[in-house]
């Protein structure tokens, strides 16, 4: 079986090679894709700057999705996806934020009708600039007829955007070889927010959530070393995005009984990655003790359940926290925005950044 | 087993549109190639050819015509039967390796309807082929009951995408055209085009070079390696692809 399984392989990469690689990889630092709106708005600068992150999922909101979720669809369609990403647009241009953080944004993916949802991200809210890195990115998923897939996490930012940066997390160690080269590339996208007088980066992750080895560990130190480095070079930094990580104080760290999708899948002596945080549940403490969260863990302790930003698939009662903002500085007036649990299966957490 | 799931998809590849010319195989000759179709010489003075793998049938016939000034004419006919080969492609290891699917190449969430196109070609040959071998054809191909297969369902890969388009348009117009010559006793050469147009369509061309050189031994054995240049507009936009060729041919 496994040679079928390799000889296939081998004869679809030699089929489709071609002036552009099957399968795109990335160095470990490299520039991040630039985009800018159709039409400039012009903003000044400001004292406090409003931040989101949030993981769109690709813009097609709590629809049946087989990957991530219990459903058999794969390829949405063009207006369901659009309907999506007007309601992720509406809600960036209800809250009137100046910086956005977001993760599973497609390009060119077939499963979400090739959308180009970064530029259509700009052309409709207020934002100006972005730019994009891919974390998956090949002419051909060979699974599940996902086909074609180009997605990744995004920056979108009122203000001009530099020196953006695309940096690899290291790859999932618990894949074969073959497994590994199609799947995620996860990586954080880092850019300096040219603001008139006060320029500062913004940091955007997306980190690994079904890896079962130390990947996620991995990632989330390769996460906090750029943030080191930011401030080390004199910047003030925002960041955030999904780290599929549990606070150190969640009450709760096993879903995985909760996260099967029909009774008796889920089997408790397998080991399985994504649903089970408990060894994990320490490994947000060195970020939590650098660097300023918007939601403290004393805020998180008091009310757990209004902070969380996650449920999987079609269930809409949101069940853990994931999503994330940090500065080297301070924030104000954080929310979790749990009214938008119906656009993706994450929602945006907000807050205020004082820019010193 | 590995090497049939292999042999499949060349094979239906190859089955259609191949560049050739408006010569027919002499009576009671047969040939047979890894990636292309089993082909015969019929009685009648036309020749018939079929894609050997049943999953995708199909058969052509070429049929000769008077000739056209100092142009051989020939036209032919094909019809094919797509279904079972799109469904197998929407699993084709079955999902006995587990979750996901490996290999698909079209999502298990698209129902494939019952389909058949039918083709139809027109094509000219002049000179020889130690002299230079010219050979210009244009045909069109229409599908049955394509409509209800989703538009989404496509195989958005080159050679694959405008090969099946009939079935998400209805309708393909191709043209193309081919020189092939010997150079020695063994040796032969051909380059070769082939345009697509799908009007209509969410990739609405596509164009394939070809070239390749041709070892023979005898009439019974035939070796060509070379290669191919795609450039094509796709759902997604366009692209070009540049891939290697190799074919074994046998004859008796």
């Amino acid at each position: 079986m496994k040679t079928r399984y390799y000889i296939f392989s081998l004869f679809i990469m030699l089929f489709i090679s071609s002036c552009d690689p099957l399968v795109t990889t990335f160095d470990d630092i490299e520039d991040a894709v630039l985009y800018q709106s159709n039409l400039l708005k012009e903003y000044p600068a400001k004292k406090t700057i409003s931040v989101m992150t949030w993981n769109i999922r690709f813009g097609v909101a709590r629809l049946d999705f087989a990957l991530d979720a219990c459903g058999d669809r794969v390829i949405i369609s063009k207006g369901e996806v659009i309907t999506g990403l007007d309601g992720i647009a509406k809600k960036i241009n209800d809250s009137n934020v100046d910086i956005v953080l977001m993760q599973e944004v497609d390009v060119q993916s077939k499963r979400s009708s090739y959308i180009d949802q970064v530029q259509w991200l700009l052309d409709n809210t207020g934002m100006n600039y972005g730019v994009y890195a891919s974390k998956w990115k090949s002419q051909i998923i060979l699974a599940d007829g996902i086909g074609r897939v180009d997605a990744g996490n995004l920056i979108l930012s009122k203000w001009k955007l530099e020196d953006a940066k695309r940096h690899q997390l290291p790859l999932r160690g618990d894949q074969d070889g073959l497994t590994q080269l199609f799947y995620l590339r996860r990586n954080v996208i880092t850019a300096k927010v040219d603001m008139p007088g006060t320029p500062f980066f913004a940091v955007n992750a997306h980190l690994t959530a079904f890896a079962t080895d130390d990947t996620k560990q991995k990632h989330i130190s390769g996460f906090k070393t750029i943030l080191d480095d930011i401030v080390a070079s004199g910047f003030n930094f925002v960041a955030g995005g999904d780290l599929n990580a549990i606070p150190p104080n969640a009450t709760k760290t096993n879903y995985c009984f909760d996260d099967q999708c029909n009774p008796g899948d889920y089997n408790p002596d397998d080991k399985k990655g994504g649903c089970d945080f408990t060894q994990e549940i320490s490994w947000l403490n060195d970020l939590y003790g650098k660097y300023e969260p918007a939601i403290t863990l004393e805020e998180y302790g008091m009310k757990e359940s209004k902070h969380y930003t996650h449920s999987p698939g079609d269930k809409l009662l949101l069940d853990r926290k994931l999503d994330y903002l940090w500065t080297n500085t301070s924030w104000t007036n954080a929310a979790t925005h749990q009214d938008a649990t119906t656009l993706s299966d994450h929602i945006p957490v907000t807050a205020s950044w004082s820019v010193e | 087993m590995k090497i049939a799931h292999l042999l499949f998809i060349f094979s239906f590849i190859s089955a259609q549109w191949s560049s050739e010319s408006a010569h027919l195989l002499e009576k009671n000759r047969k040939e047979v190639g890894l990636f292309t179709p089993f082909k015969m010489g019929m009685n009648n003075g036309s020749e018939l050819s079929i894609n050997k793998f049943l999953m995708m049938p199909s058969v052509s016939l070429k049929q000769e015509m008077i000739m056209y000034n100092s142009w051989k004419m020939a036209r032919i006919f094909r019809i094919e039967y797509p279904t079972p080969g799109l469904k197998w492609l929407q699993s084709p290891l079955g999902l006995e390796m587990g979750a996901p699917n490996k290999f698909s190449l079209i999502s298990t969430q698209f129902s494939i309807p019952q389909m058949l196109s039918f083709y139809t070609e027109i094509i000219g040959t002049k000179g020889s082929v130690k002299s230079g071998q010219l050979s210009l054809n244009a045909g069109i191909g229409v599908a049955l009951n394509g409509k209800e297969l989703s538009d989404d369902a496509t195989i958005d890969l080159p050679i694959i995408y405008p090969r099946l388009s009939v079935y998400y348009n209805d309708f393909i117009i191709k043209s193309g055209g081919g020189y092939y010559r010997q150079l020695t006793d063994k040796l032969y050469y051909l380059i070769d085009y082939d345009m697509y147009l799908m009007p209509g369509g969410r990739g609405r061309y596509a164009f394939e070079q070809q070239g390749l050189a041709a070892w023979q031994n005898s009439n019974k054995f035939r070796l060509s390696f070379g290669y191919k240049l795609i450039a094509g507009e796709y759902p997604f936009g366009a692209q070009a692809h540049l891939f290697p060729t190799i074919n074994i041919q046998f004859g008796w």
